[in-house]
């Protein structure tokens, strides 16, 4: 088949393969295609006995146990709304594989493209967030995160009627802590180490530059929280006589560990830990700080959590998506109340959320923002959604104090 | 085999382990293939593939997929069709450098990534430069090209496996350089940090955005075909036949003039300039980058693309990749369950007819499954009812035949699946040691265990299923045929 | 505990940095020359890359696990916390060796004499299939020694148990109990395997079937014992290395196999593939070279530094720090 012969196939195969290339973009440049979903959040959907919502998590690889929490509390929130309503919820999960983010976009096209799936919990992380965006809109998707904190995602806009969270922005807890650290630590000689991930360094930046602008003492340093086990070198070049460290971290057993190694080599630096850390069961250094908002700890859902799916852990990471789950519960059954429902219908409802404090789960009422207003943004939950300060005192138990 | 037996003073022709192996020689290690060509629905198979001339391959690979858009659904298109093209090419690219030339270069992503990134670059809001693709793929394919030309001129002097490690240096430490180093250049971080790129152009051909699914995937495909065709000449051409060259003996070919480090120097260009090219449609395609995207598990994906395939062989790459990805995104948690049941059953029971015969044995065998399980389920029953009655997770149609068969715990009970699973793997690695009619008996209870697993555990986390079963299906492909699908197989030196 | 102080002389520079440093990196250092080991001992007798060791090494963690809650845990043990550790030490060795020879009987033994790729993926589908079978069986969070804790008296109040105790000063820095045990173990690990390479009859056996091995099967070694042995011994190191890592870092998770297999593999190729003492040596550099880098330049260039200190001594020399020259036959 060398030669001539295959020389003129070869040319042949190539002219047929431009042509069609010609004929089909010719043909989808102007009408929709058949595969594209305009128009699908017009769409009716029968809503039926069972309603799919989709959920968005890294179920494995580096941020399996991010990912997986988040999973569980997702599913315990449709398990318990199954025990007490007469229409059942299904989850259909999608595994994004943080930090890979070319399967986050995978699981939103899919999400889209499946026509039972009314509303998504997730996906984790901002980037992923970042390109599930346009799958997730020409599907006419609304999205409710539980942990992508970067402001830059409601505040610019693009996103808004299809993007909510149920976490307080990086631009709510910056100066949160900031403040704590300048006015109720009074600490003058801080060192911040950031994460290397998007959650991470966008907080320790944040926080660097607030207390830089008050005058204080700032080191900065950077570990790969996702691959360092041994921060004995780290440890090492945090001087002696820091007060504060601050770790806006998320993975609450690498918090443990440093701070254990911490205290090893003789420092007694406190550590002052963000709301990825809140984890009673894993994060249990003495003496340190976190900020997180002002969740009931004794809570009867929290508890049945731990004997149920949890095996005796809270899983405090995956807390908002349950959330989550519960804002796209009741958007969907708004918009199904009469049988069927659009896509559309769901993210209105979403929008109007109205979550009363006392059925909750994060501690206060969920209504969400409609327009910027600095640091908030469209998708951004209102006021008196914020953090609060809590410590660690010497047996491990978490008690608030700001 | 048996032709030696016509003559019994002559002695029995040596078993396969003791039989000398000598040379490098790809005819006489094709020998047994050629015999068993004609035989069996593998050599059918096998007949079908390589009888096709290539050109006509090339055309039917490319009717095929230029059909999926009119028939497949956006999501599906994406990631069926948008993303094993993407795999190909990445294939493609590597292919060249290991499959021609020999070179094990574990840094490869690396370029893929530094394409997409100085696409990203070029070719986004970032520096507010906007140049159309037209401008910015050529540069960019370059730039990836000169990259590994530079990468590649340490190589020389590297045998190996020390190449391997200063190449998976190289990939590490681009993934670092992107994530962390981030340096400042023209008033912000060149690399965006952990934040990467976002809202990266589309390809844009004289004012034609691609925004469409449909129109990325035949871009893609155009790009596909045309390294294919590339990539063919250039293997039939003397590059082509020095390269292999190389691969098969360094040292003959320096002894026969062949300019082995200009040639490592040209692999590395060529395989780095189509990573390049892939890295800016990916780019274009996923709107946003990080660093995440360009790290080791793409890396392990696309060599097991190439190497499942049969490295060297272009079509193999085709088909490693369509493989890889289409098993891979078949198990997708996000597909409906009932599908993954389903083929799971169906492969099941195409296993058992493919490897037990006669029929009778087959029919024994199958009905031994079916009735263990309904007398193991009325047992459990009758003996310890809590432990049976689950819910079948997305059963559909089939969900009360196989709640009628199969002992499904209730939820509560969630050490069962895990011991379950533990037995199965421990039963499968027996089944394999076990010969004769002892295997044929052992099949049943392991099969039944097979579908005790899958409705317990496997449809629970079909996430986690997803990878066991892929790891298991490359170990599997891999040891039945350790030259891949379509390598030709190769025997070493004594 | 009583702590010793060993040496206590000022020194112009900031010694206690560099000293901190070269003990955090000797003890992470002495572990990757463990995981090292089994891959060079593999490489040298059948030139395979077993991706699947960092797996091997990471259940060998979760079976000291196991057992540590087997005997009540971390913060209740049933019994003494040094019967305790060398009961797990154990156990790791007996678990991981025998998964090591599991794992060369089905995936690798069929792929003997296939091109040397072939393996390759055999060994990630193996890698793949081990991560996801601990995931799907432990769940994907962190599992703790606390071996902060461990033996402590009043853990509830975060009193160190033992293994944090200081047990030298050097230069003003304390160096642990567990970094001695780690240090010692290895060690002697690390000698066991020299002698046993040197003076048994099944190190003679493995050298040999590392030489050549038509040759070796043609003298009446079983090759195939032989290449069994080697993993053993390849995945005991491994699992003693896991269950050192649970000592020291106290938070075991299914992936920890894939990251430390892969400073391990960087170890032993810088080291000189299929070279002994090279891997050990290899191992050490690894592990000072981060810690150094780390330590001076902080997180930010770190990986880079190192990337680029093992990149230059492979270049300086290209088979490797004690590997050999390949006699290339023509």
């Amino acid at each position: 088949m060398k030669g001539r012969t295959g020389t003129i196939a070869a040319l042949l195969a190539l002219s047929a393969a431009l042509a069609i290339v010609a004929a089909a973009s010719a043909t989808t440049n102007r009408a929709a295609a058949p595969t594209a979903t305009v128009g699908a959040d017009k769409a009716l959907i029968n809503c039926g006995r069972t309603r799919t919502l989709g959920v968005a998590a890294p179920i494995t690889g580096l941020a399996a146990s991010l990912g997986q929490q988040q999973l569980k509390w997702a599913n315990y929130f449709v398990t318990r709304y199954n025990r007490s309503h007469r229409n059942k919820l299904r989850v259909v999960s999608g595994d994004t594989q943080l930090p890979d983010t070319a399967q986050a976009i995978q699981v939103a096209e899919r999400f889209a493209s499946n026509s039972q799936i009314l509303g998504v919990v997730g996906p984790a992380g901002s980037q992923e967030v970042q390109v599930s965006s346009a799958p997730l809109r020409s599907g006419g998707l609304g999205y409710v995160s539980g942990s992508a904190t970067r402001t830059s995602l409601t505040t610019d806009g693009t996103r808004r009627g299809y993007f909510f969270r149920v976490v307080p922005n990086d631009d709510q807890q910056g100066p949160r802590v900031a403040n704590w650290i300048r006015n109720s630590v009074k600490a003058t000689r801080v060192v911040i180490v950031d994460a290397q991930n998007t959650y991470s360094t966008g907080l320790a930046d944040t926080v660097e530059r607030l207390l830089k602008a008050a005058g204080i003492n700032v080191q900065r340093e950077t570990v790969s929280e996702a691959t360092v086990t041994d921060f004995s070198s780290l440890v090492a070049r945090i001087p002696a006589n820091t007060q504060v460290v601050y770790v806006p971290w998320q993975v609450s057993s690498k918090a443990q560990l440093f701070g254990e190694q911490l205290r090893a080599a003789g420092k007694t630096a406190r550590l002052f830990g963000s709301d990825g850390l809140f984890d009673p069961d894993n994060f249990k250094i003495p003496n340190s700080l976190i900020s997180f908002f002002p969740i009931d700890l004794k809570s009867s859902v929290i508890a049945a959590y731990r004997r149920g799916p949890g095996g005796g852990k809270s899983d405090l990471f995956g807390l908002p998506s349950y959330a989550a789950a519960d804002v796209v519960a009741r958007a969907i059954d708004k918009a199904c109340a009469n049988g069927n429902a659009t896509r559309a219908e769901v993210r209105g409802h979403i929008g109007r959320t109205n979550i009363p404090k006392k059925q909750s789960i994060l501690g206060f009422a969920v209504r969400f923002v409609q327009q910027v207003r600095a640091p908030l943004g469209p998708g951004d939950m209102q006021r008196p959604a914020d953090f609060g300060i809590y410590r660690i005192n010497n047996n491990g138990a978490y008690a608030r104090i700001g | 085999m048996g032709s030696s037996g016509d003559n019994p003073n002559l002695p029995a022709p040596p078993d396969e382990v003791d039989r000398p192996r000598v040379g490098v020689d790809e005819w006489v290690a094709q020998v047994e293939e050629r015999r068993d060509r004609y035989t069996g629905l593998s050599g059918l198979a096998r007949r079908i593939v390589i009888g096709v001339p290539v050109p006509a391959r090339l055309a039917l690979f490319v009717a095929f997929a230029a059909s999926l858009p009119l028939w497949m659904g956006r999501g599906d298109l994406f990631t069926y069709g948008i993303f094993t093209l993407l795999y190909v090419l990445l294939g493609l690219g590597l292919n060249v450098v290991v499959g021609f030339a020999g070179l094990l270069d574990l840094g490869y992503i690396a370029f893929f990534g530094f394409g997409a990134y100085f696409y990203a670059e070029l070719s986004s809001e970032h520096y507010g430069i906007h140049w159309s693709a037209a401008a910015s793929i050529p540069v960019v394919v370059v730039a990836t090209a000169l990259l590994g030309l530079v990468l590649g001129i340490p190589s020389r002097r590297l045998l190996g496996d020390y190449l391997a490690i200063v190449t998976l240096f190289f990939g590490q430490a681009f993934v670092v350089f992107v994530n962390v180093g981030n340096p400042t250049v023209a008033g912000q971080g060149l690399t965006g940090g952990p934040n990467g790129i976002a809202d990266i152009d589309p390809l844009t051909f004289l004012d034609d955005e691609l925004t469409s699914r449909a129109q990325q995937f035949y871009f893609l495909l155009l790009a596909v075909v045309l390294v294919l065709v590339g990539l063919h000449f250039l293997s039939e051409s003397r590059t082509g036949r020095a390269w292999r060259a190389l691969r098969e003996d360094p040292l003959a070919a320096e002894a026969m003039t062949i300019p082995v480090k200009r040639l490592k120097l040209m692999a590395f260009a060529f395989g780095a300039g189509i990573a390049g090219l892939a890295g800016c449609i990916f780019a274009s395609v996923l709107t946003a980058v990080t660093a995440g995207n360009f790290d080791l598990p793409l890396l392990i994906t696309i060599y097991a693309v190439v190497i499942l395939g049969g490295f060297g062989s272009l079509t193999g790459v085709v088909l490693g990749a369509i493989v890889i990805n289409v098993s891979f995104q078949f198990l997708a948690p996000e597909n409906p369950q009932g599908n993954a049941r389903l083929l799971f059953y169906a492969i099941t029971l195409l296993l058992l007819v493919l490897s037990v015969r006669p029929w009778w044995r087959l029919g024994a065998v199958v009905g031994g499954i079916v009735g263990l399980g309904i007398v193991i389920q009325l047992l459990v029953e009758a003996v310890a009812p809590s432990w049976t009655g689950g819910p079948v997770v997305e059963g559909g149609r089939l969900a009360g035949v196989v709640q009628e068969w199969v002992v499904i715990t209730p939820p509560g009970h969630g050490r069962f699946g895990s011991f379950a699973y533990v037995g199965l793997v421990v039963a499968i690695l027996i089944l394999t040691r076990l010969r004769g009619w002892i295997r044929t008996v052992a099949v049943v209870p392991a099969v039944y265990l097979a579908a005790v697993v899958w409705e317990n555990s496997f449809v629970e986390q079909p996430a986690v299923a997803r990878w066991i079963l892929f790891g298991a299906l490359l170990v599997t492909i891999m040891t039945v045929r350790p030259q891949g699908l379509l390598g030709t197989p190769r025997v070493e030196v004594v | 505990m009583t702590t010793f102080r060993l040496v206590d002389l000022p020194l112009a520079f900031n010694s206690e940095l560099a000293t901190q440093l070269f003990i955090n990196g000797l003890t992470l250092g002495s572990l990757y020359a463990l995981i090292a080991l089994g891959y060079t001992m593999v490489y040298g007798i059948l030139r395979l890359l077993n991706f699947a060791h960092g797996d091997v090494y990471m259940v060998g963690a979760f079976v000291g696990f196991g057992i540590l809650h087997l005997f009540g845990g971390p913060l209740s043990p049933n019994i003494a916390v040094a019967l305790l550790i060398t009961l797990m030490f154990f156990g790791a060795m007996l678990g991981s060796g025998a998964l090591g020879v599991v794992i060369e009987r089905f995936a690798y033994r069929p792929l003997r004499d296939a091109p040397r790729i072939a393996p390759l993926i055999s060994a990630l589908g193996v890698s793949f299939f081990l991560q996801n079978s601990v995931l799907l069986l432990f769940g994907a969070s962190f599992r703790s020694y606390d071996s902060f804790l461990l033996g402590s008296a009043h853990p509830e109040q975060f009193v160190p148990g033992p293994l944090s105790d200081a047990v030298f000063v050097i230069n003003g820095v304390n160096v642990q109990l567990v970094q001695i045990l780690v240090l010692a173990t290895s060690l002697g690990l690390m000698v066991a395997l020299t002698l046993l390479v040197a003076r048994s009859r099944i190190g003679k056996a493995m050298r040999a079937t590392a030489f050549d091995r038509e040759a070796a099967a043609m003298m009446g070694i079983d090759v195939d014992r032989v290449i069994a042995s080697t993993f053993l011994i390849g995945s005991m190191l491994a699992g003693a290395a896991g269950v050192m890592f649970g000592l020291l870092f106290s938070q075991i998770f299914h992936f920890m196999g894939f990251l430390a297999g892969l400073k391990g593999f960087t170890a032993a190729v810088v080291g000189g593939i299929g070279s002994i003492p090279g891997a050990m040596l290899g191992g050490i550099l690894v592990g000072l070279a981060e810690a150094y880098a780390t330590g001076y330049a902080g997180g930010r260039w770190s990986d880079l530094i190192v990337f680029g200190i093992l990149i230059f001594v492979l270049l300086v020399r290209p088979s490797g720090l004690l590997g050999t020259r390949a006699i290339q036959k023509v």
